[in-house]
């Protein structure tokens, strides 16, 4: 059977850099056909309830913005052992950051993805509406990475004639 | 001697509820809400279509999204004076129910539940008495104790491999923990069991909203949502019966499971019905609406005050009044420019940033009030509403709550009690029940229209000269969320948005009253000050949500709350 695959970008479109997940997706949905066990979707923050929603899916590929050492732009993967190495917070609000909780509950659950990696990227600032120049500047080799990660497991993105990417809702004067 | 303990789970960038509260004698005296992230977002809307308005607020939050997509359409709507055809009110109305049966089942389980059950006695469990507690609640097929052992055997190797995995951060042995092992292996299996359950509920959202989370059906002036029974790319009866079979798995969990599991939690926990009441003025606003005009509604919502049910006076609707002149915003204690109490249409969002100054300003919430008083929402304020104008589903779901919990416990428990942090846990589960018989309701109220021949869902809008206001509500799960919009020459000239923890969170307005966390830490006990597991438990029953989280991943792991005792 065909293992089923998802490409999520996470972060918020209206705060900064956050929106490099979101947008790298919408260039993606703009860009290239993806074949039927691929999803490529926008998740925006999500939160608690993400694990239900990664359950039955066998490999996951995150994209989204990292706080690490390292100049605004430069991208950075990680795997699953690296995304749980420290163990997560106390939750104050549904919102806390739950990627963490979210492996480590999936865990506990009878269909969680085989595979989960994340490709980060570092943001130059998060104050401002709008992707930063540095960061805006990485959406071809971000592109780069999401397709590469994607041919390991033997999906062939296939580019559309003459597409091109029209400007996403939040980036539209 | 005085204990200072702050609860602040800021990282490097992020921004999220900050708790200070001053411990004497085992009891919060002092408490601090604030918020230590700006909500500019208001500002980013000035100057756009308002049709494209939804889009941006319902990316305010990762957690209530659909309710600012929703409550900003309604106001653009109100603005135009614009009706909104029956189907897509119920569309709608499914959309919300769904979404809260999801948001408060999550919000039970995966927020707050390890706030009163304790994984680690687990392995101490008999997962047959587990098993037969689960049966004698209810005819849930999930409680068998062949179940209860596979449950239990995953959290011992969690246990025994000393990594908690994602229960990791729980206050572990604490003194207040009280509930027997059985009783958490039993809810601990339905903390998992939750995960799945939540999301039949969120697939009805997708299915009618096109996708979730960020919805795309939405339009002033209905849904984009083409009705054509016949059609394969439309809203059918297939689909329709998709999202009936999705509802149908989803109303047992919420009925049988996650009901009784509030109650039998409540009945280890009776010293909780005596903590946490805080500010007893409630607001809550109808929803559901059944007309195309916004003037009848299947869930009633109103304001009572004092705790008093003698003093409910309803809301009739989002044109009333009473509702559209009693709310005001303060910043007499906010990072915000000027002193007087602003109404939202006149509302400004101009920051003016100090240390937390305990006296002064500190939170970037604003203290919103009405008529001048701060007012707790949520579902708690939306029960007791309902219960004080005699809706008998409510009525019906209260009675029943009360009763399983004497029936547990052994001892009669009157409404009273819910002025509390458990009552709004209670509030919670009782509204849930209450949507889940709606949901069903309102899928026939949907199916009823469409075969009688009505294929409308969307009226199209007309622009008025000049400058016109509106406001758009909805109860949503964490209570009364209003947007309020002024539009001139179809731009957007003013946006706020008044959310349910900005009720909640408020800090002290112009006359030193306190919000209702604020007000609802004093005189919690506080066992432990390096481990405040009750402090946690009165702000969770609230159902914080700080509008607009980043979910910047730190692989260094510094994500951690920090817990400062001084």
């Amino acid at each position: 059977m065909t293992q089923s695959i998802a490409v999520y970008g996470i972060g918020n479109v209206l705060i900064g850099d956050d929106a490099v997940g979101p947008t790298i997706v919408h260039h993606l949905e703009a860009l290239y056909d993806f074949p039927s066990n691929v999803v490529v979707e926008d998740l925006g923050t999500p939160s608690l309830d993400l694990a239900g929603r990664l359950a039955g899916t066998d490999v996951v590929l995150f994209v989204d913005a990292v706080s690490a050492k390292g100049a605004p732009g430069e991208i950075r993967a990680y795997t699953r052992a690296e995304i749980v190495k420290h163990p997560p917070s106390l939750r104050i609000s549904p919102h806390d950051p739950s990627l963490k909780e979210t492996l480590l509950t999936l865990e506990l659950l009878p269909n969680a993805p085989r595979e989960v990696k994340l490709i980060g990227v570092i943001p130059a600032s998060l104050d401002q509406f709008g992707l930063s120049a540095e960061v805006r500047a990485a959406i071809p080799a971000v592109i780069d990475a999401v397709l590469a990660e994607l041919s390991r497991y033997g999906v062939i993105a296939t580019p559309r004639a003459g597409a091109s990417v029209s400007a996403a809702f939040w980036e539209a004067a | 001697m005085t204990k200072r303990i702050t609860i602040d789970p800021i990282t490097r960038i992020e921004g999220h509820l900050r708790i200070d509260v001053e411990v004497d004698g085992g009891a919060v005296q002092k408490a601090w809400a604030s918020s230590t992230m700006w909500r500019g977002i208001e500002k980013i809307l000035l100057g756009r279509d308002p049709r494209d308005a939804w889009a941006f607020t319902q990316r305010f939050c990762g957690v209530c999204t659909t309710v600012h997509a929703l409550a900003s359409v309604r106001a653009v709507e109100d603005a135009l004076s614009l009706e909104v055809p029956l189907n897509a009110q119920y569309i709608r109305n499914l959309i919300m129910i769904a979404h809260a049966l999801h948001d408060h089942v999550v919000h039970f389980y995966q927020l707050s539940a390890l706030d009163w059950v304790d994984v680690t006695t687990i392995p101490k469990a008999d997962p047959k008495k587990a098993s037969s507690l689960g049966e004698s609640l209810s005819n849930w097929t999930g409680n068998s104790s062949k179940q209860m052992a596979a449950v239990q055997a995953k959290i011992l190797a969690l246990v025994q491999s000393g990594q908690l995995g994602p229960f990791a951060h729980g206050y572990w042995g604490h003194p207040a923990m009280k509930l027997p092992p059985d009783v958490n292996l039993l809810a601990t299996s339905h903390y998992l069991q939750a995960l799945e359950y939540q999301r039949y509920a969120n697939q009805v959202v997708a299915i009618l909203g096109g996708k979730t989370p960020h919805i795309q059906n939405l339009t002033p002036g209905g849904v984009a949502n083409a009705i054509n029974l016949n059609s394969e790319a439309t809203l059918n009866l297939d689909k329709l019966y998709q999202v009936k079979a999705l509802l149908d798995k989803v109303i047992p969990f919420v009925q049988e499971v996650y009901f009784n599991d509030v109650c039998a939690v409540a009945s280890f926990y009776p010293e909780w019905f005596g903590y946490g009441s805080g500010v007893t003025n409630y607001l809550s606003v109808p929803d559901l609406p059944l007309d195309t005009k916004n003037t009848k509604f299947d869930f009633p919502g109103g304001v009572i005050f004092n705790g008093d049910l003698k003093t409910y006076k309803p809301i009739s609707g989002p044109r009333d009044e009473f509702f559209r002149k009693g709310v005001t915003e303060e910043t007499a204690h906010a990072y915000y420019k000027g002193s007087e109490p602003l109404h939202p249409w006149k509302g400004e969002t101009e920051p003016e940033f100090t240390d937390f100054q305990e006296n002064g300003k500190y939170s970037w919430v604003k203290a919103p009030r009405f008529q001048g008083q701060p007012m707790q929402v949520g579902p708690l304020a939306n029960v007791l509403a309902a219960f004080a104008a005699g809706d008998p589903l409510t009525t019906k779901w209260a009675v029943r709550a009360l009763e399983t919990v004497a029936a547990i416990s052994g001892k009669k428990v009157g409404p009273e009690v819910l002025h509390s942090t458990l009552g709004r846990h209670a509030a919670r589960a009782i509204r849930c029940a209450v949507l889940s018989e709606l949901a069903l309701k309102h899928w026939q109220l949907l199916v009823d229209n469409i075969t009688k021949g009505d294929t409308k869902t969307f009226n199209v809008p007309t622009w008025p000269k000049g400058e016109v206001e509106g406001m758009g509500f909805h109860e949503a799960p964490r209570g009364t969320l209003s947007h309020w919009v002024v539009i001139e020459a179809e731009k957007i000239k003013n946006y706020q948005a008044v959310v349910p923890t900005t009720w909640n969170a408020s800090p002290r307005d112009a006359k030193g009253n306190p919000g209702p966390y604020e007000a609802s830490l004093l005189r919690n006990p506080v066992a432990d000050s390096n481990h405040p597991l009750e402090v946690i438990r009165t702000v969770h029953s609230f159902d914080p949500c700080m509008s607009c989280a980043v979910h910047t991943f730190d692989p260094d792991g510094s994500e951690v709350a920090n817990v400062k005792v001084l």
